[in-house]
C-alpha cells in the first residue's frame, strides 16, 4: 500500500517545552485516529504534518515529498484547525468561495465547489448568513467544508467532533466514512475514544508528545480493559452494599466516603463487577442515587498504562 | 518548456496567486467594521476645512487663501496623522490580524507561494487607504477652494494627491514588515509614527534624512509660511527624483523583508 505520510525521528520543541519527540511512522490510505490527552501532542502531529510549523528534528513528507516549503501540495490536502477562528465578517458562502478562489479555481467552479460543499454539510440555507451570527456545531461543520471543498486526497482534521450534538457528530462520521470509502486517507484527532472507535480501528495513542501505542483499536481496548476502573456509588447503605462485594475477585479496594453515604471501589474488570453490582440492585434492597466512573478518562488510562 | 517560458509561467502564476488575494481581502476590507471607523476619522481634515470655510463665511472676512490653507491641511493632518495611523492600523494587520485572529492556517494551507499572501493582503491594504484618503482629499480641497477652482489648485491637488499616495505605500510597507516581524506592532509602530518620525523630522543636519516624511516633504512645492511654517521646516530637501527613488526602495525593501519573515517565521497562536 502507498505511504501517504512518512515521519522519521520527528521532533518539536516550543523553546524548552516538548511538543512532539522522535516520532517515526507511516500513514498509508483509510482513516487513522490519533488519540491522546488534550496537550499530548496531537495538534503539534498534525501542524507538522501540514507544514504550518518546522520540525526542530526529523522530517515529514506527504506524497513521498517534503512539506516544508512545497505549497503546491496543498491542492491535495485540506485541513480543519482546531481553534474556532473565522474572518467573522464574512458570510459562509464568501468565506468558501473566497477560499476556492485562493486554489486558483474560476469564479464559476468556485461557486460550484463552495455550493456542493455546503449541500454536503447541510449549511445551504445558512449560506448568506454572517460566520459570527453561527452556531458553534454550524461554525464546525463550515471548517469541515472548507477542508474538502477542493476534494482533497488528504484529508487532516485536529479535533473535527468536538462541540457538535450528537446528531451533526453521526453526519459528520459517515462523511469521513464516505471519504475511505473513495480510497482517500483522513487523519482525525480526537481526545476521545468512543469518537475514534465510531471512525476506524486504525488508531495512533499519543502521550507526553510520544507515540505510545499504534495499530489496531481492539489492542489499545484490551490495554484499556486491564486499566482498574474507581467506580462511586451513592445509596442509603454503602457498609451493607460493600459486603457483597469483599471476596469478589474482581474487586481490589473499597473506600467509603466520609459523608457515609458513598462508596468507592476499584476493579480490575469492569463488565464482571457491572454484572455482580446490577444482580446486587435488582434485588430491590438497597435505594442507589448515583453511579459515577471518577477516571472514566483518557487520561487515567494513559497514566495507568505508563506507570504499566 | 523551455527555461524563459518556465520563468514567465513562475511569475505569472505568482502574479495570479496575489491577484486572488488581493481580491478576496480587498472586497473584505471594504466590508469590515474598522475602515467604516477610519474612513469617518479619514474625514477629519474635511471637517476642519468646512470649519475654517464656515468661519471665513460667518466672520464676513474678504480674503479667503484656500491654497494656503489646504497645503498647511496636507501637512498638519494627512501626512502626520491620517496616512501614519491608516498605514499603521492596515500595514500591521496584515500578519498580525491571522495570528491575533487564527485565521493564518486557511491560508497556509492552500496552494499559494507564502509571500503572494503578504503582497495581495499589502496591496488590498493600500488600495483601502488609498480611496479614503482620496475621497477626504477630495473633499478637503473643494471645501477650501470652491469657487477658486482653477487649473493651478487642480494641478496642486494632483501633486499632494501623489505625494499622499508615495506616503500610504512607504508607510504601508514598513508597517507591514513591523507586524510580520514583532508581536506588538502597534505599540511599536505607534513609538514610530509619533516618536521617531514626527520627532525627528525637525532635527537639522543630516539626521532628518532617516525618515520617511523628510523624502516626501521634499515632493512639496514650496514651504508653506505663517504660523504652520514650522511644519515643513527643513534644512535639506532632497530633490525630487533621489527622494522618488529612496521612497521605491524604502518599499520595496521593507515588502521584500515582510515576505522573507513570513515566509521563514513560525507564528504560533497564543494560547
Amino acid at each position: 500500500m502507498t505511504t501517504v505520510i512518512e515521519t522519521v525521528k520527528l521532533s518539536k520543541w516550543y523553546g524548552s517545552v516538548l511538543g512532539l519527540s522522535d516520532v517515526s511512522l507511516k500513514i498509508e490510505p483509510g482513516i487513522v485516529g490519533l488519540l491522546g490527552p488534550n496537550g499530548a501532542g496531537k495538534s503539534t502531529f498534525l501542524k507538522l504534518v501540514t507544514g504550518l510549523l518546522k520540525p526542530s528534528l526529523g522530517s515529514v513528507s506527504v506524497f513521498g515529498e517534503k512539506i516544508i516549503g512545497n505549497y503546491r501540495l496543498f491542492a491535495r490536502i485540506g485541513f480543519c484547525p482546531e481553534q474556532d477562528s473565522f474572518y467573522d465578517e464574512m458570510t459562509g458562502w464568501e468565506f468558501l468561495t473566497g477560499l476556492m478562489r485562493l486554489h486558483g479555481y474560476s469564479a464559476a467552479e468556485s461557486r460550484r465547489r463552495a455550493t456542493h460543499a455546503l449541500e454536503t454539510v447541510e449549511l445551504t440555507k445558512d449560506r448568506d448568513r454572517m460566520i459570527r451570527a453561527y452556531s458553534r456545531g454550524m461554525r464546525q461543520r463550515l471548517k469541515f467544508a472548507q477542508a474538502i471543498a477542493h476534494d482533497p486526497d488528504l484529508m487532516i482534521m485536529d479535533e473535527p467532533l468536538s462541540g457538535l450534538d450528537p446528531l451533526t457528530k453521526r453526519k459528520l462520521i459517515r462523511l469521513i466514512k464516505n471519504f475511505k470509502a473513495e480510497g482517500k486517507t483522513v487523519v482525525v484527532s480526537s481526545h476521545i475514544l468512543p469518537e475514534i472507535e465510531a471512525l476506524t480501528q486504525t488508531i495512533i495513542l499519543i502521550h507526553q508528545g510520544k507515540v505510545f501505542a499504534q495499530g489496531d483499536i481492539h489492542v489499545i481496548r484490551d490495554l484499556i480493559e486491564s486499566h482498574p476502573h474507581l467506580i462511586s456509588i451513592k445509596c442509603d447503605d454503602p457498609r451493607r452494599l460493600a459486603s457483597h462485594f469483599l471476596r469478589a475477585p474482581d474487586v481490589l479496594k473499597i473506600h467509603f466516603g466520609s459523608d457515609g453515604r458513598s462508596l468507592l471501589l476499584e476493579t480490575n474488570n469492569r463488565d464482571q463487577f457491572f454484572g455482580r453490582l446490577t444482580a446486587v440492585l435488582a434485588e430491590g434492597r438497597f435505594a442507589v442515587e448515583e453511579i459515577t466512573s471518577p477516571d472514566d478518562n483518557l487520561q487515567a488510562v494513559f497514566d495507568y498504562l505508563i506507570e504499566k | 518548456m523551455n527555461e524563459p517560458s518556465r520563468k514567465l509561467s513562475v511569475w505569472t502564476g505568482f502574479a495570479a496567486s496575489t491577484g486572488r488575494v488581493f481580491s478576496l481581502f480587498f472586497a473584505r476590507g471594504r466590508k469590515a467594521r474598522r475602515t467604516k471607523v477610519l474612513f469617518a476619522f479619514s474625514f477629519l481634515p474635511v471637517v476642519v476645512s468646512l470649519m475654517l470655510r464656515f468661519h471665513h463665511v460667518l466672520s464676513e472676512s474678504r480674503s479667503f487663501d484656500g491654497a494656503y490653507y489646504f497645503s498647511n491641511i496636507i501637512m498638519v493632518f494627512y501626512l502626520n496623522l491620517i496616512v501614519l495611523i491608516l498605514a499603521l492600523f492596515y500595514g500591521t494587520s496584515v500578519c498580525s490580524e491571522e495570528v491575533e485572529g487564527r485565521t493564518l492556517s486557511y491560508l497556509l494551507t492552500r496552494p499559494l507561494p507564502r509571500p503572494t499572501i503578504v503582497l495581495g493582503k499589502s496591496l488590498a491594504a493600500v488600495l483601502l487607504i488609498a480611496e479614503m484618503v482620496g475621497v477626504s482629499l477630495l473633499f478637503s480641497f473643494l471645501a477650501l477652494n470652491f469657487g477658486h477652482l482653477s487649473p493651478v489648485a487642480c494641478s496642486r491637488l494632483l501633486k499632494y494627491g501623489g505625494v499622499l499616495f508615495l506616503g500610504v505605500l512607504s508607510y504601508s510597507a514598513f508597517f507591514v514588515f513591523l507586524g510580520s516581524a514583532l508581536k506588538r506592532s502597534i505599540f511599536f509602530g505607534l513609538l514610530f509614527s509619533f516618536g521617531w518620525e514626527n520627532i525627528v523630522q525637525y532635527f537639522p543636519g543630516s539626521t532628518q534624512r532617516l525618515t520617511i516624511i523628510h523624502y516626501l516633504k521634499s515632493f512639496l512645492p514650496e514651504a508653506s509660511s505663517g504660523r504652520f511654517s514650522f511644519l515643513t521646516f527643513r534644512l535639506e530637501a532632497t530633490r525630487p527624483l533621489p527622494a522618488l527613488l529612496i521612497l521605491t526602495l524604502v518599499t520595496a525593501g521593507f515588502l521584500a523583508l515582510a515576505c522573507l519573515v513570513f515566509s521563514k517565521k513560525e507564528y504560533l497562536y497564543e494560547d
